[in-house]
This record gives structure tokens, C-alpha cells and sequence, in this order.
């Protein structure tokens, strides 16, 4: 017996912490005359909160009241005794008073494990360290605080996609000021230059917005995966390879060995741009025309230029041979000679140059070279291998030819002989 | 030569009667003797199936580990491989769709009436065994599309009522469309389905050449009535059977034109764990009933839906073995115009049905 009490006390223990909240949680709704007193309310400022309050709501759905976080009395029957400030009552908290009034949960790590284990605690100390945080507390009024982002009432789940902060809304809430230049007129960026508007704009361009809207990958980065989101900030210099680094790995690292690694103030965005992250080409590479390099290097005799320009032929000559050799084994194929050897053979030499193009972010054509060598003699075999399938295609068809011919012969002759005999018959 | 080899034979084993048989049989000539040569197309197909199958077997392997590299091998590495298979698979098709021109020619010419019921009898079989001779080769490639249309078409056999689930245990050798059901297919198809063919094309025969050919309804009546003369007589040999040859030269052109520049494709090895690929759908000889089962509704008057289809074309089968002597009409030498509007009604269902088959999702 003894051992059984052992055995449970810890369980006791941890039912009678949670006790109270699982009381209030299941009884508080029942007095609440704000909501059925603001409901009623004409003016929609004062009744919207009310209902989107009563409607689909995190805080509500865990037994949460207004006056948990407005104060008051919500039993009192009028709004002078409901309204007392003697009760606590703060009205809607706004800037530094709505960081704490959530963050008296929220960064509350023994209250918030009882709701959610695994949610962070450090939201408000982030907070602090974000540019809107800063802003805030020299005294910027209209900079966005909790409610801004995750709304005021009727909050959601992160992980509902009705969330202003669901990744695919995440761009459109941040917008909501961002791409507002009246909201932004007077916030400027380090150099003194007014803050621009055009983010949002530029980063419905990108391959990272077409990946999370298009390709349905949430994991595509949308603003707060480069700029954190309670810790906003835009990523330092220095710092913007380590971002783009979190998700494109190879090329951060070949990168860092790169002189340009050394030279580049924005790493990576020098050439993929930061919001308007376009789909890379090869396009993108060499001394001439519209190649980002040609921004910096130029002339006969620029080395960062031939070598630009030697990378962008090799990758060009392989992607060439890739697409002649996919068409000659495709129309071999599709004429009935077996060439999955060759089908494999070229994804190995797609694979290679998918490779070369990796490394070429060490901007170093030596180690390019040995990449695009392999590359091109894994195509040079496929070609041999479609070439000979071609001919087989043709003997093949001759022989048909040939055969059928022979066919037709001995049908003409088969009939002339029928007629000869008939005609015999006859006579 | 021929000749000489003839008299050595005839010295020993006394030829005369057949000699005497070939020498005085005849055909008779009319304007629907065409439909004539179809038998002898299809058995000349059966014949190039048994000839590309017996140089298959020498390379082929009836296990699921190596079936589908067995026949890779024989397309990409046997010298002429390539045109055994493709002409194994074209001449299979071309061969059933000749059994059934076949078929319904015999049936619109009410060519079964007395006294061929037995010549009906050994046909409709034989059409039977080749749709099944089609249905077991289908599979022996083991390449995912006909893995999964055996998984479909043994699953409609468990619907068949009481037998049902032992049926579908006996043609899948289990449960489940296995390495077991392989084997159990190549048996069928080069064993147990070749020598029970090879009986029944060897009774089909020998009752045409017994019997000799049957004379059109229409102009046997119009002989009975008078307003039409006896026919004229083709003689069998020479000029029937060079005929006949000829018509067989031209199978063979269409059927080598076919194999050499629409070569059938092998597809992807099946994988039993994979999930069900879109789109499949049994050979074109099953897409008529394969489709009827489908628009079934999964419950008719309290019946299973696929049972009750199932059981419907059994019943259809059962009837069209029988139509000889459910067509007494016929037999008698009269009219039955109402068998030549159900041989319409049913062609134009496999024709319509096939085609909607073929292009419904």
C-alpha cells in the first residue's frame, strides 16, 4: 500500500498544481457580463472585440476571460463598477503595457508548461532586441507589438492556416505596415536612407514565395525565417551568408572559401538580390551582357572575368551535350531499343553539372573543371550509345523493308499463279 | 520431288482416300465467302504464337525476381529478340481480334445451324482459351501495368458466387498476386492452355473438313425457294489453300510492319509495395467488361454489384455456347432475325464500351 502511495504521489502533486487551472478553465466563462454587454455595444469598436472573442479563439477555447488581461470585474451588472480601475482595470493595453500583459503568461515558463510544454518563454526578452522593440522603447508608438501581428482577439494557433502568422499569411501581416509608406514615413534604414516598401512586392518574385504559394513547401522561407519574427531584425552584415546558409548549406560553405567571401559585404545577396530572390541561371554568370559578375568585372585581361566567362562555357557546353544526347536516346526509345543504362547515365551527368554549379560559388575554375571533365565524358558515352542505337534502328527498318518487299513478291507471284490456275480451270 | 515423296508415302501407307478428299473437295463461291478466310488468318496467327512463344521459352524466367529481366534481356540482348517479342505481342492482339471477326462473322452468317452445332462448340472454346491465353501471357513480363490489371481482373473472379474466393485462390495461388501466381500463369499459358488448344483447333479442323464449308442462310434459303441456282464450286486444293496463303502473307506483312515501327513497350518493373499506379486498365479484349463493371453500382436490388455482373456475363457466356441449339430457327432453314439482332447489339456494346474503356479515367 505503502508503495502504491509512493508510487502516485508524484501524480498527486502534479493534478493538484494543475487543479486551479483546469477549474478556471472549465468555469470562468460562466460569469461574463463583458462579452454579453460589449456584444450589444452600436459602436463596432467597442463590439467587435466580443465577437471575434466568442468566436474561434486560443485563449478563450482554454478558459481565459477578458479581464484576464483588460482587468475589471466581469460579474458587476453596469460598466462604471465593471470598469473600475480598483478592480485592475487597464482598458486595451497598448505599446510596453501589451508586452507585458502578455508576457505576464507567456514568458512565464511554469504557467505556459501547463498549456503548451513545448512553447518557448522567451518571446518578450526577443522582443526587446528586435528593431520593433527598440523603436518602442525610444518612444515609437506605432511600431507592431504582439497584437499587430497575432491580432488582438479571436488569436489563433501558429499552426492554423487562418493565422495572420501561418507561414503563407506571414508576408501579407508584415506588409500590413511594411508596404504602407505613410506607416513607414520617418523610420530609415542604418545609412540614413528612407526605409523602402517595396518588400513585399519583391519577394512575391522570388522562388521562395512561389515555393511556399505555388509548390506548397512550408518550409520556404517567408520574412520572419531571414529575419526572426519577435526578434525581427534585418540580418547584419556579415551575418547574411549564415541566414542564407540555414537553408542552402553546400553553398554557404563553398562560399566561405571564396575570395569573394572576403570582398562581399551582403554575401549572398550581392548577386541573388535579398527580397526578389530570382531563379539562379546561368545566366547569372560570366563578363558579358546580364551577368551579375560583369557588375564588377570587366575587360580582356580581369581574371575574375575570364574566369567568370570559362565557368559559364563549361556549364553551357555540358547543359548543351546533356539535352543533345536526352533527345537523340529519347528518339531511339521511343522507336523500341532498350536505353535505361543511358536514361541513368544521364542523370548522373545532370547530377554532375548540378554539382559544378555548386562549387562554382568558390569561384574557382580549377575546381569547377574536374566536375564538368566527368560531366562531359559520361555524356560523350551516352552519345556513342544512342549513336549505335540509331543505327540499330535502322537496320531494323531496312530489314522490315527488305522482309516486306520479299512479302509482297511472293504475294504478287501467289496471285499471278492463282489466276493462271483459275484460268486453266476455265478452259 | 514433292511428288516422289507423295508416291514413297502413298506405297506404304495407302494415301488414296485422302488423295481422292483433296482432290474432289471444293468451296463454294458467293459473294460472302470472304468471311471464309478469317479462321484460317487466325489460325495461322496461333501458329506464329506457338513458333515466337517456343523461342520466348528459351530465354524467358517464371519467377518474379527475374521475369521482367529475363524479358529486358531478350528485347535488348538476344540477337532478333527484339522482333520475337514484338511480334509474340502484336500477333497475340491481331489474333484475338481476328477470332473475333471470326466469331461474329459465323454468328451473323448463322454458320453454327445444324448440323455444325459441334464446329460452334470447339470455336466459341477456342475464343474462350485465347482471351485466356491473353490474359495469363499479360502478366509473365511482370511489369507494373499488368501486375496490377491481374490484381483487378483475379479480384473480379472472387466476385463469381460461392466459388468465388476458391476461384480467385486457385488463379492467384494465394491470397494476393505473388511471385506464386507467376508461376501458375506460365504454367497455364504454355502448358495447360497450348495442349488443351491445340485438341480443339485439331476438332474445329477436322469438322470443316468434314462437314466443308457452310453456304450463307440467305442464299441456302434462296436455293430452297428456287430463285438461285446450286453455287459454283473453287476447288480446295490449289486454289482455296493458296488463297489462303495469300491472305496469311498479308497477316504476316501487317503484323512484322507492326512490330518493327510500334515496338511494345516493357514498362517498369512491378512492385507489389508500390502504390497503385493511375490509369490501369486491362488489355483492349477487357476493356468492355472491365468498364461494365465498373458503372455497376456497388449495390443492385440488395446484390453486390460485381457479383451481379459477374454472374450476368457468365450467363452470357453460358448462352453464346449454347446459341446453336437455342437458334432453332435457323437449324430449320428459316430466318431469326431476332439472333442476328442480338449478334448486332452485342458487337455494338463491345465496339462503344471498348472505345469509352479506353478513354474514361
Amino acid at each position: 500500500m505503502s508503495q502504491i502511495i509512493r508510487h502516485c504521489l508524484p501524480l498527486i502533486a502534479a493534478m493538484a498544481l494543475l487543479a486551479p487551472v483546469r477549474a478556471r478553465a472549465q468555469t470562468a466563462p460562466a460569469a461574463n457580463a463583458c462579452l454579453t454587454c460589449h456584444a450589444t455595444q452600436a459602436d463596432t469598436r467597442l463590439a467587435t472585440p466580443a465577437r471575434l472573442f466568442s468566436g474561434t479563439d486560443v485563449h478563450r477555447e482554454r478558459g481565459f476571460a477578458c479581464a484576464d488581461c483588460h482587468g475589471g470585474d466581469p460579474a458587476a451588472g453596469d460598466k462604471a463598477r465593471a470598469h473600475d480601475a480598483a478592480k485592475g482595470f487597464k482598458g486595451a493595453p497598448k505599446g510596453q503595457a501589451q508586452i507585458a500583459t502578455c508576457a505576464r503568461c507567456h514568458s512565464d515558463a511554469d504557467l505556459m508548461r501547463r498549456f503548451a510544454p513545448k512553447q518557448r518563454v522567451d518571446q518578450a526578452a526577443e522582443y526587446a532586441t528586435s528593431v520593433h522593440g527598440k523603436q518602442l522603447a525610444a518612444g515609437h508608438g506605432d511600431v507592431a507589438t504582439c497584437a499587430s501581428c497575432h491580432g488582438p482577439h479571436g488569436i489563433r494557433l501558429v499552426r492554423d492556416a487562418k493565422s495572420p502568422v501561418f507561414p503563407t499569411n506571414v508576408a501579407a501581416t508584415c506588409a500590413t505596415c511594411h508596404a504602407d509608406p505613410r506607416h513607414m514615413a520617418g523610420y530609415t534604414l542604418p545609412g540614413g536612407a528612407p526605409l523602402p516598401t517595396s518588400q513585399l512586392a519583391d519577394y512575391t518574385k522570388s522562388v521562395h514565395y512561389a515555393a511556399l504559394t505555388k509548390g506548397n513547401d512550408l518550409s520556404a522561407p517567408t520574412c520572419n525565417d531571414c529575419h526572426g519574427n519577435h526578434g525581427a531584425t534585418p540580418p547584419g552584415v556579415g551575418a547574411v551568408a549564415n541566414v542564407c546558409g540555414t537553408c542552402h548549406a553546400v553553398f554557404a560553405t563553398k562560399f566561405q572559401t571564396s575570395v569573394h567571401a572576403q570582398i562581399f559585404d551582403k554575401a549572398c545577396v550581392e548577386c541573388h538580390g535579398n527580397h526578389a530572390v530570382l531563379k539562379p541561371s546561368d545566366a547569372m554568370l560570366g563578363a558579358a551582357g546580364h551577368a551579375v559578375c560583369a557588375t564588377c568585372h570587366s575587360g580582356a585581361d580581369d581574371k575574375g572575368a575570364m574566369a567568370a566567362d570559362a565557368m559559364h562555357g563549361q556549364f553551357t557546353q555540358l547543359e548543351a551535350g546533356i539535352k543533345r544526347s536526352g533527345a537523340l536516346i529519347g528518339r531511339v526509345k521511343n522507336a523500341g531499343i532498350e536505353v535505361s543504362d543511358q536514361e541513368l547515365a544521364l542523370r548522373e551527368a545532370a547530377t554532375k553539372l548540378t554539382l559544378a554549379r555548386t562549387e562554382m560559388h568558390a569561384f574557382d575554375p580549377a575546381r569547377v573543371a574536374p566536375i564538368i571533365a566527368e560531366g562531359t565524358k559520361i555524356v560523350a558515352s551516352v552519345d556513342a550509345a544512342g549513336q549505335s542505337g540509331a543505327a540499330e534502328l535502322r537496320f531494323r527498318r531496312s530489314g522490315l523493308a527488305i522482309s516486306l518487299g520479299a512479302i509482297l513478291l511472293f504475294v504478287v507471284a501467289l496471285g499471278l499463279k492463282l489466276r493462271q490456275i483459275e484460268r486453266r480451270s476455265h478452259h | 520431288m514433292v511428288k516422289g515423296v507423295v508416291d514413297w508415302v502413298d506405297a506404304r501407307l495407302d494415301l488414296s482416300d485422302i488423295k481422292h478428299f483433296v482432290a474432289e473437295k471444293g468451296v463454294p463461291i458467293h459473294t460472302q465467302e470472304v468471311w471464309y478466310y478469317l479462321g484460317g488468318m487466325t489460325m495461322f496467327l496461333f501458329g506464329v504464337q506457338v513458333f515466337t512463344g517456343i523461342l520466348l521459352l528459351l530465354y524467358y524466367r517464371p519467377s518474379s525476381a527475374e521475369a521482367y529481366e529475363s524479358v529486358q534481356f531478350i528485347v535488348t540482348q538476344v540477337k532478333f529478340g527484339w522482333l520475337i517479342r514484338n511480334v509474340h505481342s502484336w500477333s497475340a492482339n491481331l489474333l484475338i481480334a481476328l477470332a473475333f471477326a471470326h466469331f461474329f462473322s459465323v454468328f451473323f452468317l448463322k454458320s453454327y445451324r445444324t448440323p455444325r452445332e459441334l464446329t460452334w462448340l470447339t470455336g466459341i472454346l477456342l475464343l474462350f482459351l485465347m482471351l485466356g491465353f491473353g490474359f495469363s501471357g499479360y502478366l509473365l513480363p511482370w511489369n507494373e501495368l499488368s501486375f496490377f490489371a491481374t490484381k483487378v481482373g483475379t479480384g473480379s473472379a472472387g466476385a463469381v458466387p460461392v466459388v468465388g474466393h476458391f476461384m480467385l485462390r486457385l488463379l492467384r495461388s494465394g491470397d494476393d498476386v505473388t511471385g506464386a501466381t507467376l508461376s501458375r500463369f506460365y504454367g497455364l499459358h504454355v502448358a495447360i492452355l497450348p495442349a488443351i488448344t491445340t485438341a480443339l483447333v485439331a476438332a474445329h479442323l477436322l469438322f470443316v473438313q468434314r462437314q466443308g464449308m457452310s453456304v450463307p442462310l440467305s442464299i441456302e434459303r434462296a436455293q430452297k425457294a428456287g430463285t438461285r441456282g446450286p453455287l459454283q464450286q473453287m476447288k480446295f486444293f490449289p486454289n482455296y489453300i493458296l488463297r489462303d496463303v495469300l491472305a496469311w502473307y498479308v497477316v504476316l506483312a501487317v503484323v512484322a510492319a507492326l512490330a518493327a515501327f510500334y515496338p511494345w513497350e516493357l514498362g517498369a518493373k512491378a512492385d507489389p509495395f508500390a502504390v497503385v499506379p493511375p490509369g490501369i486498365r486491362p488489355e483492349w479484349y477487357f476493356l468492355a467488361v472491365f468498364y461494365t463493371l465498373k458503372l455497376i453500382p456497388s449495390h443492385v436490388m440488395g446484390l453486390e454489384g460485381e457479383q451481379l455482373g459477374v454472374v450476368a456475363f457468365g450467363i452470357v457466356a453460358i448462352v453464346l455456347v449454347l446459341v446453336p441449339f437455342l437458334d432453332r430457327r435457323a437449324s430449320r432453314g428459316e430466318r431469326s432475325p431476332v439472333f442476328t439482332v442480338l449478334a448486332a447489339l452485342g458487337l455494338v456494346y463491345l465496339v462503344v464500351f471498348t472505345i469509352i474503356g479506353h478513354y474514361a479515367r
